[in-house]
């Protein structure tokens, strides 16, 4: 069994070495994301908008389509080449934050249901313009739905360089502000942070991450990358930043398992790679439970000694009043 | 920081809350803020933190007409339930490094953490915390911003005396920094030496403003 596995990691291995440009940046961008979506990830669970990935991967998918449904529309003309598809999944990303944004101020206490009303509006567009757009749009939409980290390109390599090093920057300049606000909005308003400048510039980039790394994870999987480590990493941590850095690393080994796993199986990486998260989130759950019960068990067997060595020594006093009165 | 509400009237739909309420203090005055619940205390102190727009009246701190103010400064808020996000792990390092613009801790930085007795749980993880604690941290939270003006929320709920005291002594130390104090509470035993107003605000939209005797100062 052992030397079946060895000799598969050798064969990746040696696939990696023999056909650098095919595997090379894959590799390097599944690391990429498997550092960004949890650190997005955590700002998005601590302010409870773990639906808001889902809700913006749809709708960024509607504008994908539309780019198809353009290019269709404009064929022959120089237009269709410009087009691209991807920018426009960018531009209905962002469009679909201003949307909820909205939608939430109509509602106080139901604010959750801008998300599925949102959501829902991105998955019904991308329907009508797949239809219309011919049997093109099949092909792209169903590596979109499950993204395939192998189809990664130069071309695609360097926007995702540049948009994780501004993601990097922003989160390193503003890191302050955004833990204030993650966890204390009114706090934030009153010591003069631009609230709603923040939010929006966050919510923002998380658009501009979900319509990038969708094509590599897939519209309906990058939403559990971005929220399953840190799920799981949640449970444990024991402050912000080693939350953070547990998040990562669960995620970077689901990313190199899920690449190892793709290669040799050939299944959907993004499927793997979210599979081993899930695992990992249920052993944590498992461990946590055990460490529990363990616990439990311990402090009973405490309190039993405590309460038997009480009664034995309440014993022994009655022994010694009886003896007394004997005297 | 100098405060002067002007005729400022506040409902929520159809419920008067605060009814032509006027009044002023100056710098390093000390406010009390007295009344029921209902009576309007908390929507005052948001209108004076921007959290809700004046609707009615003006208000101006240091004589700037609030409504001109783009963002707050020196402003320290310590909220009576903090609307703050406990779940997710966070240390009690980590919130007031955040709230804190310097960079690495300095003398001032050590001086709030310890006069708040702090020290010991530092490094703890929220969650693990007692009310009275996270009291605490929010008060260390709001000094670190190096406040002119400091608006305290019922801060001596669940705190118990060692560090009512504690805070006292540090209330004590701002007012003599010139540090405009806003005090909401019940307890109107709670540092009494110290006030220079009492604000009553009752259920009907009645307020009494009464400056005490100066008979501490003799």
């Amino acid at each position: 069994m052992i030397n079946i596995l060895l000799a598969h990691f050798f064969d990746f291995f040696k696939a990696i070495i023999d056909y650098p440009d095919i595997y090379i940046y894959p590799i390097i961008v599944g690391i990429i994301i498997g550092v960004l979506a949890p650190l997005i990830g955590s700002v998005i669970v601590i302010r409870r908008l773990s639906f808001i990935a889902d809700t913006l991967s749809h709708f960024s998918l509607a504008g994908v389509c539309f780019g198809v449904l353009l290019a269709h529309v404009l064929t022959d003309t120089i237009l269709a080449d410009v087009i691209s598809p991807i920018a426009l999944g960018i531009i209905f990303s962002v469009i679909g934050t201003l949307l909820i944004e909205k939608l939430r101020g109509f509602y106080k206490n139901y604010k959750e249901l801008s998300m599925p009303i949102v959501m829902s509006f991105g998955a019904a567009l991308s329907g009508i313009f797949i239809a219309l757009s011919g049997n093109g749009a099949s092909n792209l939409t169903s590596s979109l739905l499950f993204g395939s980290l192998l189809a990664v390109e130069l071309k695609d390599f360097i926007i995702i360089l540049f948009m994780s090093l501004g993601i990097v920057l922003f989160i390193a300049i503003f890191y302050k502000k955004i833990i204030t606000l993650c966890f204390d909005e009114t706090f934030a308003k009153v010591s003069g942070i631009n609230v709603k400048l923040l939010q929006l510039s966050i919510t923002i980039i998380l658009a501009i991450f979900i319509s990038i790394s969708m094509q590599i994870v897939g519209v309906l999987l990058i939403s559990s990358l971005m929220i399953v480590p840190v799920a799981a990493s949640i449970l444990i941590g024991k402050s912000f930043k080693n939350t953070c850095l547990i998040a990562v690393v669960f995620s970077e080994v689901s990313v190199f398992l899920g690449i190892y796993l793709s290669f040799t199986l050939s299944v959907p990486t993004g499927s793997l790679i979210v599979i081993f998260n899930v695992i990992i989130l249920i052993g944590i759950m498992i461990y946590k439970n055990c460490k529990k019960l363990l616990q439990k068990r311990k402090s009973t067997k405490v309190d039993m000694e405590y309460t038997l060595s009480i009664e034995k020594s309440d014993e022994e006093e009655i022994q010694e009043k009886i003896q007394n009165k004997n005297i | 920081m100098r405060i002067r509400v002007n005729d400022l009237t506040f409902s929520y739909d159809q419920k008067v809350i605060l009814n032509h309420l006027s009044f002023s203090i100056n710098s390093g005055d000390f406010l009390t803020i007295t009344g029921k619940n209902g009576s309007g205390k908390s929507t005052l102190i948001k209108c004076l933190l921007k959290l809700q727009k004046v609707q009615h009246g003006m208000i101006f701190l240091d004589d700037v007409d609030i409504n001109e103010i783009k963002k707050h400064h020196h402003i320290g808020y310590v909220p009576q339930k903090a609307e703050f996000n406990y779940e997710f792990p966070i240390t009690v390092k980590e919130i007031l490094m955040a709230s804190y613009p310097q960079r690495a801790y300095d003398q001032f930085y050590k001086s709030i953490i310890s006069s708040l007795n702090l020290n010991k749980f530092y490094h703890e993880n929220i969650n693990n915390l007692s009310g009275g604690q996270l009291q605490r941290i929010f008060i260390a939270r709001a000094l670190l911003t190096k406040p002119r003006l400091l608006i305290l929320d019922e801060p001596t709920v669940g705190i118990d005396t060692e560090n009512m005291h504690n805070l006292y002594q540090i209330l004590k130390k701002l007012k003599e920094e010139k540090i405009t104090i806003i005090l909401i509470t019940h307890d109107q035993d709670f540092a009494k030496d110290l006030y220079d107003y009492i604000l009553h605000l009752d259920e009907y939209t009645n307020y009494t403003f009464t400056k005490m005797e100066e008979k501490h100062h003799d």
